[in-house]
């Protein structure tokens, strides 16, 4: 981190101050660190108790790979919702890149998760997350993610 | 690569169309020149010919040809 950048942490309430995602499908329980405009770390704890768990699959309990790119693209979220500007505003996936999944997830397992962001003009955000369980890689993925507010203020009138 | 050419081009890439279609084509003609598409169109512009738009002049680009006239505001000639 450069010198002179605030580092910020955000509990859950706060998550949810800055993103719309609600139960069941919230799947970040802290940020731990995070510079807005740039990085964001965070990580979620996967319990037994988790809704999908019982069902997938009932003898091999493992976090769906859909639910770890959520995973993924909420802590991504975190390094532009954390924007005074942009904060609580919904957004839309538009391209998910270079998904990679290196490792089951299992219940009791805690997915901490690093994403950057690379750009970020005019309500598009584009960047990286990587993660890891018990310091070994799990999921990985690129994301292009838009804020549809703000692509309506640019939009061509026709 | 002539400078026309860069701005066909860019067209060409994002929205996945034919030369023939570019002096016709306006705003939501095609599925890919949606709002997300036309900020992609006007970051790959603005890196191509290293300008930065202006808001009002982002939301006039309505058409290929509108377009023409409002990059030549910023000294991109077509």
């Amino acid at each position: 981190m450069e010198l002179g950048k605030k580092l910020h942490s955000y509990s859950l309430s706060e998550i949810k101050e800055c993103q719309q995602n609600r139960f069941p499908m919230l799947f970040v329980d802290r940020i731990t660190e995070a510079v807005p405009g740039e990085y964001a770390k965070g990580f979620k704890n996967f319990s037994y108790n988790e809704w999908f768990f019982p069902t997938h699959y009932e003898d091999d309990p493992n976090v769906p790979g859909f639910i770890q790119v959520e995973a993924l693209v909420q802590v991504f979220l975190m390094t532009f919702l954390t924007l005074d500007e942009y904060r609580g505003m919904k957004t839309s996936f538009v391209s998910i890149d270079k998904v990679k999944f290196r490792k089951k997830i299992i219940p009791g397992d805690k997915l901490e998760m690093t994403a950057e962001l690379k750009s970020f003009r005019r309500g598009i955000a584009s960047g990286l997350v990587t993660s890891s369980v018990d310091g070994s890689d799990a999921a990985s993925a690129e994301f292009v993610v838009c804020i549809p507010e703000i692509l309506s203020s640019f939009k061509p009138s026709n | 690569m002539s400078t026309i050419e860069q701005y066909n081009r860019s067209f060409i890439d994002t929205f996945s169309v034919q030369v023939e279609m570019l002096h016709d084509l306006k705003y939501q003609d095609v599925p890919d020149w949606d709002s997300v598409g036309h900020m992609s169109l006007m970051s790959i512009l603005e890196d191509e010919f290293k300008i930065e738009m202006d808001i009002d002049d982002i939301i006039d680009f309505s058409s290929y040809e509108t377009g023409k006239a409002i990059l030549r505001k910023y000294g991109v000639e077509l």
